[in-house]
């Protein structure tokens, strides 16, 4: 077992994790980021767009790549989990287990072993939208650019199809799972959120329609590198989608699932609004709201903007029910106009349930001078003295405040390692 | 659009918090509820608009409002409130606040349903029928063969019972007919086909449809159903009784031999009301984390039939045993329960009865169930877009 040091520890490599580390390394501090994938920016590297410019995600996150490449003092672990933490400010001892990747430094990302694959599995990056294989990179511009051996997914009869399809020998099928300490001044956990998953709202229908989406899965839908190729069409059969429902607040500001508001949700049923009417001039978009949340001048004046178009419908009244119409194939969602006080049944192409981000911090092993509150997130008060939390780890945010946030935090961690020295 | 002013009734809102509305307050507004009830109209459904108008305090909107009857309270809207509301909750409590205004005089619901009061609106009954029982027969313990007719004749049964059910069905009848002409006031409605309307009513409650579209509560069906049949069956019994006994002056129907189809469907009414009020029990507490226990209001209404029933089966169980030390005393409770059952009829929760009654009578009368059944038909329909700042007013 290796022992390494590091200034600031970062717990995730999501757009939260690298600004925090960049920003640390900027101000001459070492950062380690340990991540679960085998590709760093988390959940931004699945948007098609950010709101409210509507600009690509992928610049955001080449920026931060760029600043990682050219500073040595920022290193990361990919398909690596924290253990456990053990220590107290200045003076961290985090436990690391990195799972094998079975691809080694010298991968081109020509791409020989996937074509060589014959095994193919739901792909998660595209939320079992398409497949992929079980050798694959998780997207054309996945950073380290480097294919990944999902050996879980191997049927193994296949011998070594992918070993002998490489020219550079970069595959290595032999590879071990390795467990190593990491000693840190300070630790940030930026370890972000998960979709709220839909199937627990039984009444949405999730899961008895191909049709009935997340708004995650809409974002890989209208993504250029997405599984249609950013063609917004019914999953059923590929009819393009001209009538599209956002039904907001799907398990949000609810006792029974996520009883908090994640914040994001209006803007991104908003601007998901605009892929479908740019897409198809005679299309029409449906958003059914209890209140739009989008707070900020930008974003009220985004709120306007999208709100202009006629062929955008934005009605008070929360959707309960969703289910398919077996004649027509659309799906119905069910809801009281409150303005117009009366039930009212639309048929869409598809229906998108503006689910809610939930925090995936107590997912792992805490020390427990962390304090997580009824809803998962991180409580960060004056007490932290060395273990601070950024992004979705901490509150539900959109990338602009994470972004805020971990430059803040980044600051709070040196001081850390500043105090303690 | 109109101006209006609002005129808050604070007393009406906490009238409903206090009677097991307490959860009232925190609604905003979502109408989840209205979607998942599978028993409201598709135009101006219910229990969202009875929500903010009872939030805000709106008594007037609540005058001839069938809808809160139309309310099985399925408890579908509470499962899934998303706010911990309980619209079915505070919609049964709106309906003790119109039983209120509807049955005269007004402060028996107050008292009736006031738990510090509970002792006293029993031992009411209790001296009343003891006093009775003194004057005509023997109040302790009789000798002999336990026959209840020497702790009580049947003469001062009448006088006593039969007044008592008279006065809780008038009561609930003029309390009908004044909710009747509030519900045409209301609704703009002048004419209709009563005859029509009546029968349908009568079939929809005797077979219980409604009920069997609710969700999360369908036990419900079963232990209302055998709790409605033994109130049935106990009033026809009741019923051939007083017909053989004061009108045909021949022995009562109730010997075994000379009367046994009777005796036997009485026994099965027994059996039922027995059977109904455990089921509903049941029902109650399994369901107790998503739809809540219940009100005071609903609690008395089950413990005034429980205790009839139970006495009642008891006291004909210990007769056969001839345990007079208990089926005396036993006998005289049931007595005064079902006095209580009779005079309390319109101002406890058994009111529903007259009111829901009513409500599910004015939808047909009124044209709207079928104008309800018209528009859900076609499953299409556009949303109305309006401009919030109008819309807020019209909530106003």
């Amino acid at each position: 077992m290796s022992e390494l040091e590091t200034n600031v520890l970062v717990v995730g490599g999501g757009i939260s994790g690298l600004t925090t580390a960049c920003e640390a390394a900027e101000a001459g501090y070492s950062a380690t980021v340990i991540e679960q994938e085998t590709f760093l920016g988390g959940r931004v590297t699945r948007l098609s767009k950010y709101f409210p410019k509507l600009c690509p995600p992928s610049c955001g996150l080449e920026i931060n790549f760029r600043r990682m490449k050219f500073n040595d003092r920022i290193s990361f672990y990919t398909l690596s989990e924290v253990e456990n933490i053990t220590g107290s400010p200045g003076n961290y001892e985090v436990k690391v287990t990195a799972k094998p990747r079975y691809i080694n430094d010298k991968c081109t990302a020509c791409g020989a072993c996937a074509e060589a694959c014959p095994v193919e599995v739901p792909n998660p990056f595209n939320l079992g939208m398409n497949n992929r294989k079980a050798a694959y990179i998780a997207y054309a511009q996945a950073y380290p650019f480097q294919y990944a051996i999902d050996r879980a997914a191997c049927s193994g009869d296949c011998g070594t199809k992918c070993k002998e399809a490489c020219k550079y020998d970069a595959v290595d099928l032999d590879m071990e799972p390795r467990s190593f300490t990491i000693k840190a001044g300070s630790i940030v956990l930026a370890t972000g959120w998960k979709p709220y998953d839909a199937s627990k709202l039984d009444n949405l229908g999730f899961g008895t329609s191909k049709n009935i989406i997340s708004n995650v899965q809409m974002e890989r839908i209208s993504a250029q590198n997405g599984p249609t190729g950013g063609k917004i069409v019914r999953p059923s059969d590929g009819k393009e989608a001209k009538r599209v429902a956002f039904v907001q607040c799907a398990g949000s500001r609810d006792e029974n699932h996520l009883a908090f508001c994640s914040s994001v949700c209006c803007l991104a049923s908003l601007k998901q609004a605009t892929y479908v009417r740019e897409q198809y001039p005679d299309s029409k978009a449906y958003m059914f709201y209890i209140d739009i949340r989008t707070p900020g001048t930008s974003y009220e004046r985004f709120l306007n903007t999208v709100k202009a178009d006629e062929n955008v419908s934005l009605v008070k009244g929360k959707v309960a029910k969703v289910y398919d119409d077996p004649a027509t194939g659309d799906v119905i969602v069910e809801l009281e106009d409150i303005l117009a006080g009366k039930k009212i049944k639309v048929p869409v192409d598809l229906c998108v349930l503006a689910t809610g981000m939930q925090p995936t911090v107590s997912e792992m092993k805490l020390p427990s001078e962390v304090k997580v509150n009824e809803n998962g997130f991180v409580v960060m008060d004056n007490d932290q003295k060395g273990i601070y939390a950024v992004g979705c780890a901490k509150d539900p945010a959109d990338v602009a405040k994470s972004v805020q946030g971990a430059t803040g935090a980044a600051l709070k961690a040196i001081q850390t390692v500043g105090r303690n020295a | 659009m109109a101006e209006q002013v609002i005129k808050p009734d604070l007393d009406f809102v906490k009238g409903i918090i206090e009677s097991g509305g307490e959860s009232l307050k925190k609604c905003y507004q979502c109408a989840t509820c209205s979607v998942v009830c599978n028993v409201t109209p598709e135009e101006t459904p219910f229990p969202r608009k009875e929500m903010i108008w009872a939030q805000w305090g709106l008594k007037e909107k609540f005058q001839g409002n069938p809808d809160v009857w139309l309310c099985h309270q399925c408890n579908d809207c509470t499962a899934y409130c998303p706010r911990g509301a309980k619209p079915g909750e505070v919609l049964g409590a709106i309906r003790k606040q119109t039983i209120k205004q509807y049955s005269a005089p007004s402060v028996l619901v107050d008292i009736v349903n006031n738990q510090k009061l509970m002792p006293l609106i029993f031992l009411i009954p209790a001296v009343l029928v003891a006093i009775v029982i003194a004057m005509t027969g023997t109040l302790g313990i009789p000798d002999g063969a336990v026959i209840f007719t020497k702790m009580i004749p049947v003469l001062p049964i009448q006088i006593l019972f039969t007044p008592a059910l008279i006065f809780g069905v008038a009561v609930g009848a003029l309390g009908v007919k004044k909710f009747w002409a509030d519900m045409k006031l209301a609704n703009g409605v002048s004419s209709g086909d009563l005859k029509t309307s009546i029968i349908d009513t009568a079939k929809q409650v005797l077979s219980h449809e409604k009920f069997k579209d609710c969700d999360e509560s369908k036990d419900r069906y079963t232990s209302h159903l055998v709790l409605f049949y033994s109130f049935v069956i106990l009033g026809i019994t009741t019923a051939i009784g007083a017909l053989y006994i004061d009108i045909l002056h021949m022995e009562s129907p109730f010997s075994i031999g000379y009367g046994t189809p009777v005796k036997l469907f009485g026994i099965v009414g027994a059996a039922a009301i027995v059977v109904g009020t455990l089921l509903m029990i049941n029902n109650r507490f399994k369901n107790q984390e998503t739809l809540g226990l219940g009100s005071y209001f609903d609690w008395l209404l089950i413990g005034i039939i429980g205790v009839v029933g139970f006495s009642g089966t008891l006291a004909y169980l210990a007769r056969l045993a001839g345990i007079g030390m208990v089926a005396y005393p036993v006998y005289f409770i049931h007595l005064v329960f079902v006095f209580s059952l009779f005079i309390y009829l319109p101002f406890s929760k058994l009111a529903h009865m007259f009111y829901r009654g009513a409500a599910m009578c004015f939808m047909k009368y009124s044209g709207r169930e079928a104008q309800a059944a018209a528009v859900a038909q076609p499953a299409v329909e556009a949303p109305v877009e309006q401009e919030p700042a109008e819309a807020e007013k019209k909530e106003g």
